[in-house]
This record gives structure tokens, C-alpha cells and sequence, in this order.
């Protein structure tokens, strides 16, 4: 009871607070593809990759200047979409991987 | 590729299918388990060749991705058949590859700069092609434990990636 009137408080007081954080999107890394290849979202949320294969990948997009850096089986890369536009981004290491992002 | 590194690789080529005929009735469990660990132990051998006689950064780049991710799978099959109890053994078609790749590290070390470069992603490339053919014509269908069959299906998009990556490096060396 406490805590809830304490969030509505927040809520009141920092309403920008609610809507900066955005919803968070799951893209899976298996088979050697991007699942989804294509994500729409919204400026400010958060994409979250996680590498499902048994190899390393990574997400790149050179000219966007993004970069996961190598991500081991099971390991995941949280990124917030902030730049509004279509980024195409690859594996690194595989690059006939391919996928996009759209920043709504 | 010029003519007689079309007829090395023709010859290879036909020479994998007919000992995979030979295995007939498709090979056993542990035969396919001695070909999966052949496979990539030969493409990892490979790679580290090119490593050290090449000087093109997306040649050597491409030479070290084989080693890690072969490494990978070799280190899954490994574990796979040590939990199945299966002891990899040989079959006419492990011994093949072992014959074409000891060709092929001879024609590769009488080579130097570009010419090394073409000769190991032309191989590379027809390599990894008859492995994809062997996966999906042999390997798969003969497969008869389930957890050996679901491990070489996890591994075929890996090989389809591999063959297209070296693809595109073919296309760029020839454009230079």
C-alpha cells in the first residue's frame, strides 16, 4: 500500500520519468540469423540481442558507429535506440548476417 | 579459377561422392562422428596455413574466423560423443577428406601472395560446398541418434554462413 502510493507520487511528480523508459525489444541470435531480421521500435527503447548459437557474434553498424563487441554464446548486448532512422547492422565476424533496426 | 585448380577441385569433389557411396547404407553413428571431427580439424589445419603465408587482412581475418568457429563445433562434437559414448571412428569418406586436404596443403604451400590467397578461398568455397552437400545428402539422413542428428543440423547454417562469407571474399579478390 505504501510502496503504491509512493509510485503514484513519483509518477505525479516525475511524469517524463515513465515515458523515458521505453519498452524493451528481444532480438535472438540463432542459426546464423538475426530473429527478428527487421525490429521496429520507438525512440528510447531498449533492444536487447542475445547470442543463442554456439558461436560468437556481434551487432555492427559501422556508419551508425554501433558496436557490441563480441558476444559469447549466451551473452546479451542491451542498446538503447535513441537516433531516429533505419540501421542496417551485420555479425562482424560473419557479415552475411544481416539484420535492421527501425527507430521510430 | 583457372583451369587446373577447376579439375583439382572437380576431381575432389567427384572423389568425396563416390566414397560416400562407398559407405553404404550411409555411415554409422561413430563414422559420422569421425567425419564431422575430420571435417573441421581439416578446415582448422587450413586456416591456420593461410594465417601464416598470407598477407590480406580479409584472407587472414576469414583464416582465423575458420579456426575459432571449426574450433567450436569440434569442441561440441567432442563433447556430444563423450557423453553418448560414441568413439569417433574411419570410414572411406574421412579418409577422402584427409587425402584431399593433404593435396591441398601441397598445392597451397607451392604458392605465394595473391596466387596463395585465390587458390585458399577457391578451395575454401568448393570445400565448404561438398560439406553442405555431405550434411544434407549423407550426414543428416544417416544420422540415427537423435541429440548426433539435432547437433549436425545446429551445425549446417554455420557451414551455409562459411560458404557465402567465402564467396564474397572470391568475388572481391577478383576484382582486384
Amino acid at each position: 500500500m505504501l510502496r503504491a502510493a509512493l509510485v503514484a507520487i513519483c509518477l505525479a511528480v516525475f511524469p517524463a520519468a515513465a515515458v523515458a523508459a521505453g519498452n524493451t525489444h528481444a532480438v535472438r541470435i540463432e542459426g546464423m540469423k538475426f530473429i527478428p531480421e527487421r525490429l521496429e521500435v520507438a525512440a528510447g527503447d531498449i533492444v536487447v540481442w542475445t547470442n543463442k548459437d554456439f558461436l560468437p557474434h556481434s551487432v555492427t553498424a559501422r556508419e551508425a558507429r554501433v558496436e557490441s563487441g563480441d558476444l559469447a554464446p549466451d551473452k546479451s548486448w542491451r542498446f538503447t535506440a535513441r537516433k531516429k532512422g533505419e540501421m542496417r547492422y551485420i555479425c562482424r565476424l560473419h557479415p552475411v548476417m544481416k539484420g535492421v533496426l527501425v527507430v521510430k | 579459377m583457372n583451369s587446373s585448380k577447376i579439375a583439382v577441385a572437380l576431381s575432389a569433389s567427384l572423389f568425396l561422392v563416390s566414397a560416400f557411396a562407398q559407405d553404404k547404407g550411409g555411415p554409422s553413428d561413430p563414422q559420422i562422428a569421425g567425419i564431422v571431427v575430420t571435417a573441421n580439424a581439416i578446415d582448422i589445419d587450413a586456416g591456420k596455413l593461410a594465417k601464416s603465408h598470407t598477407k590480406n587482412k580479409e584472407v587472414s581475418k576469414f583464416a582465423q574466423l575458420m579456426i575459432t568457429d571449426h574450433t567450436a563445433v569440434n569442441k561440441q562434437a567432442g563433447a556430444l560423443a563423450k557423453k553418448l559414448g560414441v568413439k569417433p571412428e574411419d570410414s572411406p569418406t574421412s579418409q577422402s577428406l584427409k587425402t584431399g586436404a593433404a593435396e591441398n596443403t601441397k598445392n597451397l604451400k607451392g604458392l605465394k601472395g595473391a596466387g596463395f590467397d585465390k587458390a585458399y578461398v577457391d578451395h575454401e568455397v568448393a570445400y565448404h560446398q561438398q560439406v553442405l552437400d555431405a550434411i544434407d545428402k549423407v550426414l543428416i539422413p544417416s544420422a540415427k541418434n537423435a541429440e548426433l542428428k539435432n547437433l549436425i543440423v545446429k551445425v549446417r547454417p554455420a557451414i551455409a554462413a562459411h560458404l557465402d562469407h567465402a564467396k564474397m571474399i572470391q568475388s572481391s579478390l577478383a576484382k582486384k
